[in-house]
């Protein structure tokens, strides 16, 4: 996908291309999809609500999407977000990095990890980059549907208000959530431009 | 009020592609937002030298059979400011196009001797280099009789925006009909590993791939790894 380059002294990005089907499962550094526990044995955890979200990615049919590539960021319980920048920051977790990467054989995924918190004016959120065949990157933030402060984020603000609800991780029980992200068609998820923005 | 930005093309001709590029135009984010779309993934520093030369299974194992070739090349924003210190990861066919992935179901013969996946780091100028063998093109849609070019595919975290890409080969019969290579029109070129001549002795020849990362966001991998 090219985009046109306005400012003439920047160089044009490389082209995003395919991930293909035959992205290999082992260059994730796990593929077990639990943030919560990123050294295992032993009886230090990372703070906060420890959450499982279930989820799916679907296609415009509705089918399941095998083969996805899905990478997850967020912040901790505590809304710092774990960064070459923030690493000696106060309150940052060290049993947390807030990122994990897994590849899904069959379209659906269970991420385990920490209910994120309120960072820099921004609702708890968890971004999704998701790599599959057939596309390029695509990228979105999903939010917690009884979080209060969802009405004051800056990204839901952005975009109408019919669509906020396709980004809602909705809670089932304690401590356990969903989602469903559709790639294309009717409710299709919100994705976002972070090479334009 | 929403903004817009790029419209994700269809790749023709490819099935997967249709059924999952949303339709809609992606949003732009406000810029209150745009800080927390990069991910900064720590502990993934743990590479093996040897993991960059992927024409053998293991320091001293047989080489793979095929054309051996290095890639090399920077990675740059836009810029042209280096970026240092990325994890690059590589996947590719062997000479026949057959992939290792157990969902491979080609058929496609397998090489003993090469495992097909790769890993390295950008250095403090942002310079990379890998050695592989030269994939084959492989038949992607036998119904329709579609093949895939051979192509490289490299994945890089630590620039200003996550991305997956593929290099190609120059002046392959198979380049032009490829669906994700006409969806990037012109700037397919910028995608095209330039031929050079390696005067080291086991190789047959190079590659230079230059890779620009696109994005305004900034870039978290700026502190030097110890
Ligand atoms: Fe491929």
């Amino acid at each position: 996908m090219t985009h046109s380059n306005k400012e003439i002294n920047r160089l044009t990005p490389t082209n995003e291309d395919t991930v293909g089907p035959y992205y290999p499962p082992s260059l994730c550094e796990n593929n077990s999809m639990d943030m919560t526990s990123i050294r295992s044995g032993i009886v230090f955890k990372p703070l906060g609500e420890k959450i499982t979200i279930k989820g799916c990615v679907k296609d415009i049919d509705g089918k399941l999407s095998n083969g996805c590539l899905l990478e997850f960021w967020q912040p901790n319980s505590q809304g710092v977000y774990y960064r070459a920048d923030t690493e000696s920051h106060e309150m940052v977790d060290p049993w947390f990095t807030g990122y994990t990467r897994h590849r899904t054989k069959d379209g659906n995924f269970s991420l385990t990890t920490i209910k994120p918190g309120t960072a820099d004016g921004r609702a708890p959120n968890i971004t999704v980059t998701i790599f599959s065949d057939g596309i390029m990157r695509v990228v979105t933030q999903l939010f917690f549907a009884d979080e209060k402060s969802n009405r004051d984020d800056p990204l839901l603000l952005s975009i109408p208000e019919e669509l906020r609800e396709r980004l809602m991780i909705n809670k089932i029980s304690d401590h356990k959530y969903e989602i469903e992200i559709i790639m294309a068609g009717k409710n299709e998820t919100p994705f976002f431009d972070d090479l334009l923005s | 009020m929403t903004k817009y930005g790029r419209q994700l093309g269809i790749g023709p001709t490819d099935n997967t592609s249709n059924e999952r590029t949303p339709r809609n135009k992606l949003n732009l984010i406000p810029e209150a937002a745009r800080k927390s779309f990069v991910p900064y993934a720590p502990g993934i520093h743990g590479i093996n030298l040897a993991e960059a030369d992927m024409t053998r299974i293991a320091p001293g194992r047989p080489r793979a059979s095929g054309e051996a070739i290095k890639v090399s090349g920077k990675l740059m924003d836009e810029y042209g400011r280096p970026i240092k210190n990325a994890l690059i990861e590589i996947w590719n066919a062997n000479q026949h196009g057959g992939y290792t992935h157990d969902e491979d179901h080609s058929g496609l013969p397998i090489d003993q001797n090469f495992l097909g996946i790769g890993r390295t780091l950008s250095n403090s100028d942002g310079n990379y280099e890998f050695w592989t063998i030269k994939p084959g093109a492989y038949l992607a849609r036998p119904d329709i009789g579609r093949w895939r070019p051979p192509h490289i595919h490299v994945s890089i975290i630590g620039g200003s925006s996550r991305l997956i890409s593929q290099m190609y080969f120059p002046n392959d019969p198979h380049n032009d009909k490829d669906p994700m290579r006409i969806l990037m029109g012109d700037n397919f070129k910028a995608n095209i590993g330039k031929k050079y001549n390696v005067t080291a002795n086991d190789f047959d020849c190079g590659y230079n791939f230059d890779i620009i990362i696109g994005g305004k966001n900034p870039t978290f991998f700026e502190n030097d790894i110890t």
